[in-house]
C-alpha cells in the first residue's frame, strides 16, 4: 500500500508547486492522477521513486517512509515508464527490457526468455524484435517496449508518466489496452499520470482529479462523472458536455456503438436516445451488458466500453 | 631532390625506421597517459559541473603555450630525452581528450539519465551500460584530434632529444637539406593520417569489440614501453652525443671507438644530432649526457659569454675556453684536435688559377672583379665581411646574400666566383673549391674538442686517455674529406670514423 501524507513541495522562492496532499494507493490498484499540466502531478508521481523529494509530508510504502529506504534497492522494486519513452539508444530491444534484472545480477539466459516473453505477449515477436535497436522500431513500438521493460522485473509498482501523450490516437488506444491487460494480467499497482481526463476515465480503477498544485477529488471514473466535487472537476467535463447534441449522436458519429436488430435488443434496457451523459454511465454501472437506444429509426447497442472508447479516443474533437 | 630522397631513403632506411617507431611509441605513450588522467577526471568531474569548467580553462591556459616553450619549462625539471618529450605532449592531449568526454558525458539526454536512475541502476552501470557507450563518438573524436596533434607535436620531441621524425626535420633545417626535411615532415604526416584512420574505423566496430581492441593496444603499448625500458641504457654506460650534422656524428662515433679500446667493458652511447649547443651543454650540465665534442669559439661566444673580443690564436682561445669552463662551470676540456671549422671564403678553381689566388689579401687585390655569394649572417656580422673589409680592406664588385647550401650551387654554377662557408664544409672537396688563406688570423679559432663534467673526468681516467688521443689530430683536409663521405657518398659515419682511425694508427 502506498500512501501519500500531507505531502507538499515548494521551492526556495516559496513558490509552492505542490500543497499538502492525501491519498493512498491500494495494492493491485490502477490509480490515476489526472489533471492540467503543471499542476505537480509528475512531481508527485517522482517522489514515489525518489526522484524528487518532497519539502513537506511523507509517502508511506508498506507502512514505511520512502525516505528510509535503501533509494536504489526500492526503485529497482518500481518500474518506469516515460513521457518520452527514453529507451536506451545503444542497448538492443532485449538489453532494455533486462536492464533491471541486469542489475539484479539474475542469468543472461534468463533475462533473454524474459524479454522474449514479453515481446510475444505484446505482439512483437521476439525473434523479429529482440536484436533490433529502438531507432529501428516506431513510436508506437518503442512504447510498448517501454512499457514492458517497467514490468520485467515483477516490480511491485510500475510508475506511468504520461506515457501516450506523444503519441497518435491509434497507438494510444491500442497502449492503453495493453497497460489494462498487463494489470489485469500481473495484477500490478500501477500509478498513472495523465493530461487527458478521457484516458483517465478509460484506465483507472480510481482518479485523482488535481489542479492547481491540489488534489480536487478522489472517486471512481463513474462517481467522478456523476457527482463531480467542484467546479474544476465539472470543467473536465466541458468538452464532453459543452455540446447541445445528445451522447447517443455523438456516440453514432463516432462509430463507437453497434447497430443491432430487434431480436437482440429485447433483452437489453432500453434508454431515451436524449440521455444525459452522466445518466447514461449511471444506466450503464447498472447493466453491464449494455443499453439499448432507438434513434434514426435504427436501434442501437451502447456498452460501457463503448462510451469510455468514446471518451478516450478524446470525444471533445467532435464536437 | 628526388634523387637526393631516394638515396636517403636507400641509404638510411634502417635509421628512419627506427626515427618512426621512436615517433610512434612517444605518441602513443603520450597518448594513452593523456587518455588515462584524461578520461576518469571528465568522469570524476561529470556531475561537478563547475570544477569542470574550471579545469578546462586551465586546460586551455595550457595550449595556448608553445611547445617549445613547455619544453624549455620542463629541461630544468626533468632534464631531456624522451621524458619532457612525453611529458609536453600529454600536457597538449589532456585539452580535446578532455573536453570532448566531459562534453559526451554532460550531453547525454537528461530523461536517458532520469530512467536510468529510476531503474535503481548502480553508478559504474549507469556509466558503462549507458554514458561511456553514449559519449564514446565524441570521445573518440578527441582521440582522433589529440593523436594527430600529439604525432604533430611530437616532432618537436627531437628538439630535446626524444628522437622521433622529428630528427629530420631539424637535421633538415640545419643543414639546408630540403630532402631529409621532406622525408621528415611527409612521414609524420603520413603517420598522422594513418593513426586518425585507424581511430576512424574504431569509430565503426561495435562496443564491446572496440573495448577488445583498445585492451590489446593498451597492452602492447605496455611491453613496448617495459622493453624500451629494459633495453634504454642504464646510468652504467657513458652517453656520447653530438650536434646536428655528419661531423659531430663522426667525431662522437670515434670517440666511442676510442673509448672502448681502452676499457672493453664500458658500454657507450652515441646520441647523434641530438640538439644545439645551448642544449647539449645543458644535457651535460644535467648529466643527461656524459661527453660531447665541443667548438673552442662556440664556448667562448656561446657557452662562457666572454667579454671582448675573441682572440685570433687558437691557442689561446682554447686556453681562455678551458680556463673559463674549469672555473665557472667545472667542466673538462680536453686538448682540440688539428682542423679547424671557422669561416673561410672559398673561390672556384678556375677564378684561383686565372689571378693566382692563395691568401685572403691576394683577393683583396682583384676585389673589384669578383662575384660574391655570401650566407647573410655572415654579410652582417663583424666577424664576417665587415670585419674582412676592415682587416683586409676587401672590397667585392657584387655582393649577394643566399641562404647557406644555395651558395654553393651558384658557385657550382659559376655564378658567382667567392662565397663564404666554413673550412669543413664537404662542398669544397665536391665542387673543387680553394679555400683561401686567413693570412691576417681575421677569423676566430673554431677548434673541436671534448667536452665533459669535471666530476665524470676524475672517474674516469680511462676515458680522458683514450679521448686525449684526438688531441692535434685531423686536418682540415681530413674533415672535408670524411664529411663528403657521409654527407655526398652516404657512408655511415661509424664506418668513416673507424676507417680514420685505423688507417692513422689510432686504433688496432
Amino acid at each position: 500500500m502506498i500512501e501519500y501524507r500531507d505531502v507538499g513541495m515548494h521551492y526556495s522562492d516559496d513558490t509552492q508547486v505542490l500543497h499538502h496532499i492525501n491519498f493512498t494507493i491500494e495494492d493491485g490498484e490502477l490509480f490515476v492522477l489526472v489533471g492540467p499540466s503543471g499542476t505537480g502531478k509528475t512531481t508527485a508521481l517522482k517522489m514515489l521513486n525518489g526522484l524528487v523529494v518532497p519539502t513537506d509530508g511523507n509517502i508511506y510504502f508498506d507502512g514505511k517512509r520512502i525516505k528510509e529506504y535503501d533509494i536504489r534497492k526500492l526503485r529497482l522494486q518500481m518500474g518506469y515508464v516515460l513521457q518520452n519513452i527514453s529507451l536506451f539508444p545503444n542497448l538492443t530491444i532485449e538489453d532494455n527490457i533486462g536492464i533491471q534484472l541486469e542489475e539484479m545480477k539474475r542469468p543472461t539466459a534468463e533475462r533473454k526468455q524474459i524479454a522474449a516473453d514479453l515481446l510475444n505477449t505484446v505482439g512483437l515477436p521476439a525473434e523479429k524484435y529482440a536484436h533490433r535497436m529502438p531507432s529501428e522500431l516506431s513510436g508506437g513500438e518503442q512504447q510498448r517496449v517501454g512499457i514492458i521493460r517497467a514490468i520485467a522485473a515483477r516490480p511491485k509498482v510500475v510508475l506511468m508518466d504520461e506515457p501516450f501523450s506523444a503519441l497518435d490516437p491509434v497507438s494510444r488506444h491500442n497502449l492503453q489496452d495493453l497497460v489494462l491487460q498487463i494489470h489485469q494480467k500481473y495484477n500490478s499497482t500501477i500509478l498513472f499520470v495523465t493530461h487527458d481526463m478521457n484516458e483517465a476515465l478509460r484506465l483507472g480503477d480510481r482518479i485523482g482529479v488535481m489542479a492547481e498544485g491540489d488534489m480536487q477529488q478522489i472517486a471512481t471514473p463513474q462517481a467522478l462523472l456523476d457527482h463531480p466535487a467542484n467546479d474544476i472537476v465539472r470543467s473536465f467535463f466541458s468538452g464532453i458536455s459543452k455540446t447541445d447534441k445528445p451522447v447517443v449522436e455523438l456516440l453514432k458519429q463516432a462509430q463507437t456503438c453497434t447497430v443491432i436488430d430487434e431480436s437482440e435488443a429485447q433483452s437489453l434496457p432500453q434508454v431515451d436516445a436524449l440521455i444525459t451523459t452522466a445518466d447514461l454511465v449511471t444506466t450503464l454501472r447498472q447493466h453491464p451488458d449494455g443499453v439499448v437506444t432507438h434513434s434514426g429509426g435504427r436501434l442501437f447497442k451502447i456498452t460501457m466500453d463503448d462510451l469510455l472508447d468514446f471518451l478516450a479516443a478524446g470525444g471533445e474533437a467532435l464536437v | 631532390m628526388f634523387k637526393q630522397i631516394e638515396e636517403v631513403l636507400r641509404t638510411q632506411s634502417g635509421q628512419i625506421w627506427q626515427a618512426i617507431g621512436e615517433h610512434i611509441a612517444i605518441s602513443l605513450i603520450s597518448l594513452l597517459i593523456a587518455c588515462l588522467i584524461a578520461i576518469p577526471l571528465a568522469i570524476a568531474l561529470m556531475n561537478h559541473h563547475r570544477i569542470a569548467e574550471f579545469f578546462l580553462q586551465v586546460a586551455g591556459v595550457f595550449q595556448t603555450i608553445p611547445s617549445l616553450a613547455i619544453l624549455g619549462i620542463l629541461i630544468p625539471f626533468v632534464g631531456i630525452g624522451t621524458v619532457p618529450a612525453i611529458i609536453a605532449l600529454v600536457i597538449y592531449a589532456i585539452m580535446p581528450l578532455f573536453q570532448n568526454t566531459y562534453a559526451g558525458l554532460t550531453d547525454i539526454d537528461p530523461s536517458l539519465e532520469e530512467a536510468a536512475t529510476a531503474f535503481g541502476l548502480s553508478r559504474s552501470r549507469k556509466l558503462f551500460r549507458l554514458e561511456l557507450p553514449l559519449a564514446m563518438p565524441m570521445i573518440l573524436s578527441g582521440l582522433r584530434i589529440a593523436t594527430v596533434m600529439i604525432i604533430g607535436t611530437a616532432t618537436l620531441a627531437a628538439l630535446i632529444g626524444a628522437g622521433g621524425l622529428g630528427t629530420y626535420i631539424i637535421l633538415g633545417i640545419e643543414n639546408n637539406n630540403n630532402a631529409l626535411l621532406l622525408i621528415g615532415a611527409v612521414l609524420s604526416a603520413i603517420l598522422a593520417i594513418v593513426f586518425s584512420a585507424l581511430i576512424r574505423l574504431l569509430e565503426r566496430v561495435h562496443f564491446t569489440k572496440r573495448g577488445v581492441i583498445v585492451t590489446l593496444c593498451v597492452f602492447l603499448i605496455a611491453c613496448g614501453a617495459g622493453a624500451f625500458k629494459y633495453f634504454a641504457p642504464s646510468r652504467q654506460t657513458i652517453t656520447i652525443a653530438g650536434k646536428m650534422g655528419s661531423e659531430p656524428e663522426i667525431l662522437i662515433n670515434m670517440y666511442k671507438d676510442l673509448i672502448q679500446q681502452e676499457s672493453p667493458k664500458t658500454k657507450v652511447v652515441v646520441k647523434p644530432n641530438f640538439g644545439g649547443t645551448s642544449f647539449l651543454f645543458k644535457a651535460l650540465e644535467s648529466k643527461q649526457i656524459d661527453v660531447y665534442p665541443e667548438f673552442t669559439g662556440t664556448v667562448l661566444q656561446a657557452i662562457v659569454k666572454e667579454k671582448g673580443k675573441t682572440p685570433h690564436n687558437p691557442e689561446v682561445t682554447y686556453k681562455k675556453a678551458k680556463t673559463a669552463l674549469a672555473k665557472d662551470n667545472q667542466m673538462t676540456y680536453l686538448k682540440p684536435m688539428a682542423y679547424q671549422n671557422g669561416y673561410d671564403l672559398a673561390v672556384s678553381r678556375s677564378f684561383a688559377k686565372k689571378y693566382h689566388l692563395k691568401t685572403i689579401s691576394d683577393l683583396a687585390k682583384v676585389g673589384d672583379k669578383a662575384t660574391a655569394a655570401f650566407d647573410p649572417d655572415f654579410y652582417h656580422q663583424a666577424d664576417g665581411y665587415p670585419g674582412l673589409k676592415k682587416a683586409y680592406g676587401l672590397h667585392i664588385g657584387t655582393v649577394k646574400t643566399m641562404e647557406s647550401s644555395i651558395r654553393y650551387e651558384a658557385i657550382a654554377d659559376h655564378r658567382v666566383k667567392v662565397v663564404d662557408g666554413y673550412t669543413t664544409d664537404p662542398e669544397i672537396q665536391k665542387d673543387h673549391l680553394v679555400v683561401l688563406k686567413d693570412n691576417k688570423h681575421f677569423f676566430p679559432p673554431y677548434q673541436g674538442a671534448p667536452l665533459m663534467t669535471t666530476t665524470f673526468a676524475d672517474r674516469h681516467p680511462e676515458v680522458k686517455r683514450a679521448l686525449s688521443k684526438l688531441a692535434g689530430k685531423i686536418t682540415t683536409t681530413d674533415m672535408q674529406k670524411m664529411n663528403y663521405d657521409v654527407t655526398f657518398k652516404h657512408e655511415k659515419a661509424a664506418t668513416v670514423a673507424r676507417h680514420y682511425l685505423k688507417t692513422h694508427g689510432l686504433l688496432n
